[in-house]
């Protein structure tokens, strides 16, 4: 693909209400992430693991209340999320092979060629699916299980409770990798924390296809939309 | 929301209505599967409590002797050895005594 390497043209990737919505879901996941495993290792004395419980809860209630309100206010959002993320093809199964060559850039110091890929690479389609799967289950069962347990039926309550665990063990561990790569990608970093945008030749280097089937002149929209 | 400061976005339109849709009401259903599960498994919840208390109340209205105090062992009980029914002697007898141990563990 022809391009400038210093492009700096922003393209919009992610729009505020997107931001707003992973701001909320940062601060309430990492305390859930930290309290989750407190409140199943248990090292703390009877009064440590109550408030543990009870941060535990208020951030589950923030998390599931953004969920809900970015599914009602930006449907379209959780719709094109949906068809990004579950769209599967040769490249994802050739991305994999290579694991995006971040391996071999990182323990090698060697490019190795990568598949183009479209807005999300397939890892990030990979803990996209995981993220709406299993947050999904989270909120669901959490709210079974603080709420209602003793209306539910038993073996119900425990098959939630063991959904819970391993969904939230699964998250809390791709966050480590999710916040390394977050930075590595700083481009990306300040797209979603800050200003929404990243420059034309980070957008063109490492999602090609989202370049170029998916992004047009901002002016072509606006005419558009009228 | 739209602060004009990017010169390219995505294009509005990338994916089809149809498709938009398709994929909206997937969601939408997948999201309310679990409502009437949970609910219809609430429903039944108890189910088998019901089915017990009516086959106690068949055994019941079958049975020869329909009240404990009937109960011609309850009857000699009382008129050969315990006396009157709450009396001193059934009340050591029969009633169960407890003992506070809640506060042994603290």
């Amino acid at each position: 693909m022809h391009h400038n390497s210093h492009d700096m043209r922003p393209i919009q990737k992610h729009p505020l209400n997107v931001r707003v919505f992973h701001y909320i879901l940062l601060l309430s996941f990492l305390p859930l992430a930290a309290t989750g495993l407190l409140l199943f290792f248990k090292p703390l004395s009877q009064e440590g693991m109550q408030l543990t419980y009870d941060i535990h809860i208020i951030a589950g209630v923030v998390l599931s209340l953004d969920a809900l309100a970015f599914t009602v206010i930006a449907f379209d959002r959780v719709v094109l999320f949906i068809a990004r993320v579950f769209s599967l093809s040769e490249r994802d199964v050739k991305w994999f092979m290579v694991l995006g060559g971040y391996p071999q850039k990182f323990l090698l110091g060697k490019k190795v060629p990568v598949p183009p890929m479209n807005k999300y690479n397939s890892g990030q389609k990979l803990f996209g699916a995981c993220v709406l799967i299993g947050g999904t289950l989270l909120i669901l069962s959490g709210l079974v299980l603080w709420l209602v347990p003793h209306v539910a039926p038993r073996d119900l309550v425990w098959l939630l409770g063991q959904i819970h665990l391993v969904a939230g063990l699964i998250l809390t561990a791709f966050l480590p990798v999710h916040l390394f790569l977050a930075v590595y990608r700083f481009d990306d970093f300040k797209a979603m924390m800050v200003h929404g945008n990243v420059p034309y030749h980070d957008a063109a280097e490492y999602t090609p296809l989202w370049v170029e089937q998916e992004i047009v002149p901002v002016t072509a929209n606006q005419q558009r939309n009228k | 929301m739209n602060n004009k400061k990017h010169v390219f976005a995505e294009d509005s339109f990338f994916i089809s209505r149809r498709k938009f849709m398709a994929i909206g009401a997937a969601f939408i259903a997948v999201m309310a599967i679990p409502v009437g599960w949970f609910a219809s498994k609430v429903a039944k919840r108890n189910d088998y409590i019901k089915a017990r208390s009516a086959g106690l109340y068949k055994d019941d209205a079958i049975a020869k002797l329909r009240v404990s105090h009937a109960n011609p062992a309850v009857e000699k009980y009382y008129k050969e050895f315990g006396g009157q029914p709450l009396g001193h002697m059934s009340h050591d007898l029969l009633h169960t005594h407890f003992v506070d141990r809640t506060k042994l563990n603290s």
